[in-house]
């Protein structure tokens, strides 16, 4: 599972087909999906409910095996892995930022920024360390012991991009990261995510629905019906009526 | 990860205590049942226990301590001849009525012992002499009998108050005098009555003289002579019953007839079986209420596990969590639970019953089963952990 600098594109999907279920409830989720991310970069994937965004970041997460298809992440082949495989593979390359932030309520703010290291078998002091620097910052010092739920909206992504990068993972998985914020606070938190992963060898993609964030992509794909219908530069070229 | 894992179950403190409540309770029953059912049967052979005797003779259709069948005083003198005996005395049990002074009966164990020797003789008296046991018309009473066979009479306040027999006092048995010489300490009895020693001749009297009184002789060992090898030698010789003294219950000898009284009330009493049915109700609740309330926790926290399974987490790391958080809530409460179970053991224990005996394998065997139903909590847990896709993070 190496990966290879020299390459610039950090994910590619080719001919990806997704099925879900059998007979006359199966549904084609994904249908011949292409898609690329380069290094470097922040592209968000866009499109109307049910498009097949989720199911194209669960096939590039490794969370999903596609039936058909080719699956490329930082130059590692993802289709043929087995469960184990992809297992270690996430740990290693993938961080997280979900849409309802699955912070663990049970768990301090350290504590769950420090769970990325731990799963990797960091010792704990390390991984204190770590995830204090972290905290940092996202502008979270002082809230370290405090719990995930006395913290508002924004705070708790902030945690949970604290807790997807303090592993500096290669891959940024978000999944509609400012639907559970306002305007503003989702501006903040893009910003952040965008500043925090610049890197050349880092890749974020991020789906949405918020035209509002689009701003801060490098480039957005736009799906439909299973497919990648076009890839923009400039937001402006998007219909956002119908997304 | 693991102190990860114990930070969420400690978090969770409605669930942990509920959690807790059903593995004490669990480890409440099952410890505090088996140690009253052990307590219990070891009343079965108090006779043996209160009378340290290395040998006991009796007939030889004796099954256990409580079933005396009286021989002819003349079998005495033929285990005093056997080979290797050093000394051989005679002991005499009966159930009787005693009559108190205020016309009441109360059931008694009248113990008649060798006045030559006092073999067989109470070890500790806590009022009187033993060699008072020769004066005419004496007896000695244990302790509990004092309390039970006490005056019972109404104190300042109105209550019943119960006054213990003290040394001087006297009842009757069958229409003859009884005066207490002396109170002792022993083990109280199964059938619940206490008992009342006198000497091995009087006991005639008291039983208005019945033709055969010798229930059993005690039977002492020559210097160097194996316990076990002169048993089998009175029987080959006698014809009679021999058993040896150890009251460990556990042990595989079949001459010990503290071991053969315990066995004998398992296999012909009901005991075993109604005890045994609320320790089996204390296993099932257990597993019912943790198994349930261990798996809601494993619910509620499910897309966390789902999440830190996206993290990288494999299902080792996962299982081990859900197993540490199982084994510790199964050690809080097996503590918890015998804890309560000793707390009110003793409590029972200094008001006289029932009695209560937590031996190491009741312990062990307490630790185990709570164990074993965290276990199967944990693997309960660990399967519905293992079937949630991660991809079920990205779905809300």
């Amino acid at each position: 599972m190496s990966t290879h600098a020299a390459q610039p594109v950090a994910v590619r999907t080719h001919g990806v087909d997704m099925f879900f279920g059998d007979g006359e409830t199966k549904v084609n989720a994904l249908k011949q999906a292409d898609f690329e991310a380069n290094r470097g970069e922040l592209i968000m994937l866009v499109g109307p409910s049910g498009c097949g965004k989720t199911t194209l970041l669960s096939v590039i997460a490794g969370t999903l095996t596609p039936q058909t298809g080719t699956v490329e992440v930082f130059g590692q082949r993802l289709d043929g892995l087995s469960q184990e495989e992809l297992t270690t593979f996430r740990r290693k390359h993938l961080g997280f930022v979900f849409q309802s932030f699955n912070l663990i309520p049970t768990l301090s703010v350290l504590e769950n920024v420090m769970v990325p290291l731990l799963i990797q078998g960091a010792s704990h002091d390390v991984a204190v360390a770590k995830a204090r620097a972290m905290l940092e910052k996202v502008g979270l010092k002082g809230r370290e012991y405090g719990q995930p739920n006395a913290l508002s909206g924004g705070q708790q992504q902030r945690v949970a991009i604290a807790r997807a990068l303090v592993h500096e993972p290669s891959l940024l998985i978000c999944d509609e990261p400012t639907s559970a914020l306002d305007k503003d606070t989702g501006a903040q938190i893009m910003q952040m995510v965008r500043d925090l992963s610049r890197s050349p060898e880092r890749c974020v993609v991020v789906v949405t629905h918020d035209h509002r964030i689009f701003r801060f992509a490098d480039r957005i794909a736009e799906m439909e019906d299973g497919r990648i219908r076009r890839v923009v530069e400039d937001a402006s070229l998007l219909d956002t009526n119908h997304l | 990860m693991y102190r990860l894992a114990l930070n969420m179950l400690f978090g969770d403190r409605a669930k942990l205590a509920m959690l807790l409540c059903g593995l004490a309770f669990s480890a409440l029953l099952m410890a505090q049942q088996t140690s009253v059912f052990f307590g219990i049967m070891s009343w079965t052979y108090t006779p043996v226990y209160n009378i340290r005797a290395p040998i006991w003779v009796s007939d030889p259709m004796v099954e256990q301590a409580n079933d005396a069948k009286p021989m002819r005083d003349t079998d005495l003198y033929r285990v005093r001849s056997v080979d290797g005996v050093a000394w051989a005395a005679p002991l005499h049990t009966s159930f009787l009525q005693a009559r108190m002074q205020d016309g009441n009966f109360k059931l008694i164990t009248m113990v008649g012992i060798d006045a030559d020797t006092f073999a067989g003789a109470p070890a500790v008296l806590s009022q009187g002499h033993i060699e008072d046991l020769r004066l005419p018309n004496t007896v000695i009473v244990d302790e509990w009998g004092a309390q039970l066979m006490g005056r019972v009479t109404k104190g300042a306040d109105g209550k019943e108050v119960v006054i213990p027999l003290k040394v001087g006092d006297t009842f009757e048995v069958n229409d003859l005098e009884a005066r207490i010489v002396g109170i002792c300490k022993v083990r109280r009895a199964f059938t619940g009555g206490p008992f009342v020693y006198t000497t091995y001749d009087r006991t005639k009297q008291y039983t208005l003289g019945a033709r055969r009184t010798l229930s059993f002789m005690l039977v002492e060992p020559q210097a160097g002579v194996d316990p076990v090898k002169l048993c089998a030698r009175i029987e080959a010789d006698t014809g009679l019953k021999a058993w040896t003294s150890d009251t460990v219950i556990w042990s595989w000898s079949d001459r010990s007839l503290a071991r053969n009284t315990f066995w004998w009330f398992w296999k012909n009493t009901g005991i075993p079986f109604s005890f045994g049915t609320a320790v089996a109700l204390g296993l099932f609740v257990g597993i019912a209420v943790s198994g349930q309330t261990f798996y809601s926790f494993v619910l509620e926290n499910l897309k966390y596990f789902a999440a830190i399974k996206a993290m990288g987490a494999g299902m080792g790391v996962i299982a081990r969590m859900l197993l540490v958080q199982a084994f510790t809530a199964g050690l809080l409460g097996f503590g918890l639970g015998v804890g309560m179970a000793q707390a009110i053991g003793r409590a029972m224990i200094e008001k006289g019953m029932p009695p209560f005996i937590m031996f190491p394998q009741i312990f062990w065997a307490t630790l185990a089963l709570v164990l074993g139903i965290s276990l199967v909590s944990a693997i309960i847990g660990i399967i519905k952990v293992s079937r949630v896709d991660a991809a079920t993070v990205f779905r809300g």
